[in-house]
């Protein structure tokens, strides 16, 4: 038996700049399952518990890039982070309270677990998730930017966030005339929109 | 450098480990073998400000080990924590059952894992894979160089091993020295024309990339 018998010094809770995808579930099955969906080297998968997952997250540097849940609440900590930070929301069966309005929520894993795919192999405009962390350019430029990273792989989806969140991601993208810059769609989501000359992919 | 560089291992059975360790010591890597997972924490803080391990082989069942005041989950827990730039592969004779997946990976959410049951040798092969990697046009020699293809010139610092053996993941170096060491294995890649370049994710992170195209990295966030 290799389990550790101090919670506190776990591995998963160790800070981490690498790109984060939080798991939150009672059991860690659903950890298990996404851990084996994301490409080598693309995302760290952290396997928390409702009772870690707000220290988990806050380990996770600057944000998760991703939060995934079922079965469990949202506890305040993990609700604040979600609520303040363009953090990809995945959720399977009902539910909690807690969620911000830009989770998307599935019934079954595998629809679940293909979003997640998705997500790390997003492409908008030539823009991709580098391994790790950061976006590569279609030019090979890595712009490091957790929002940007956000944006990308939600991508025609957006965020309910403050447009000033976004800003410092539209004058880099503007600087290295990436096409597309940040902007709030019909459904008052911040995303990626091209700029205009511009047609979409 | 040309010091070998260090592999730990922990395997609770005298027998495999002395295998293990003779496998390694054939391929030029300088092998740390505990049969207890306090042995494994202990060769671990003496080699702390010495030399870093670029692999860890950790048994997950460590019911033959001489002395249980300390468990695998604890030695992955301190190679998460203080020794995140060395790959980890973990195997057990349970490693299908997700609670066990689960207590690894929340041990070390990078640890590699490996299907006791498919015998010692398919433990060997993929470590031999690991460690005879070809990136591009890299490949590591006997564990202690890194040889340019085209021309067979020879790297032999261990941190541009450790940027082969992690290729694609990002690795975090945490001395000066090792940054520029890295650094020089960058200016070495440019100056021999290799396919493969360094790429900086900033705060002492670098990758290898296989790619085309050269381009800045820039930092949004700072």
């Amino acid at each position: 038996m290799g389990d550790t018998d101090a919670p506190w010094m776990l591995g998963v809770r160790a800070p981490d700049r690498s790109r984060a995808i939080l798991v939150v579930t009672g059991d860690g099955e659903l950890a298990v399952a996404v851990r084996d969906a994301v490409p080598r080297g693309m995302a760290v998968v952290r396997d928390a518990r409702s009772d870690d997952a707000a220290e988990i997250a806050r380990a996770c540097l600057p944000w998760p890039w991703m939060v995934v849940g079922s079965d469990v609440s949202v506890t305040p900590g993990l609700a604040a982070v979600l609520r303040e930070r363009p953090v990809l929301t995945l959720w399977l069966g009902a539910a909690p309270d807690g969620l911000p309005g830009h989770a998307r929520h599935f019934d079954r894993p595998a629809a679940l677990l293909g979003a997640v795919r998705h997500a790390c192999a997003a492409n908008v405009g030539g823009m991709r998730l580098a391994p790790g962390s950061g976006v590569e350019l279609s030019d090979g430029t890595l712009l490091r930017g957790a929002t940007l990273e956000s944006l990308v792989a939600a991508y025609p989806g957006g965020f309910a966030l403050p447009a000033r969140t976004f800003r410092a991601v539209s004058e880099a993208l503007a600087r290295h005339n990436a096409g597309w810059k940040a902007e709030r769609d019909g459904s008052t989501r911040m995303t990626l929109v091209p700029s205009a000359g511009v047609l979409p992919p | 450098m040309r010091a070998n560089p260090e592999v730990l291992i922990l395997e609770d059975d005298a027998e495999t480990l002395d295998e293990l360790q003779g496998h390694f010591t054939r391929k030029r890597f300088h092998p740390l073998g505990a049969r207890s997972a306090a042995r494994a924490l202990s060769l671990l803080e003496h080699n702390r400000y010495s030399s870093r391990p670029v692999l860890a082989i950790i048994d997950w069942d460590l019911g033959k080990a001489p002395d249980r005041s300390a468990s695998s989950g604890d030695v992955l827990s301190r190679l998460a924590r203080e020794l995140r730039e060395c790959p980890v592969i973990v195997y057990s004779q349970n490693i299908d059952a997700f609670n066990v997946r689960s207590q690894i990976q929340r041990s070390h959410p990078r640890a590699l894992l490996h299907d006791k049951r498919d015998g010692d040798a398919s433990l060997l092969e993929r470590i031999d894979r690991m460690l005879d990697r070809t990136v591009g046009d890299l490949r590591i020699h006997d564990g202690t160089v890194v040889v340019h293809l085209p021309t067979l010139d020879q790297h032999h610092h261990r941190e541009a091993i450790r940027l082969v053996v992690h290729h694609p993941d990002i690795v975090t170096f945490h001395s000066d020295t090792a940054t520029k060491a890295v650094r020089r294995f960058g200016e070495w890649l440019q100056s021999h024309g290799s396919a493969v370049r360094l790429v900086s994710h900033g705060n002492r992170k670098y990758r290898l990339s296989v790619t085309a195209t050269e381009g800045a990295s820039l930092d949004l966030d700072a």
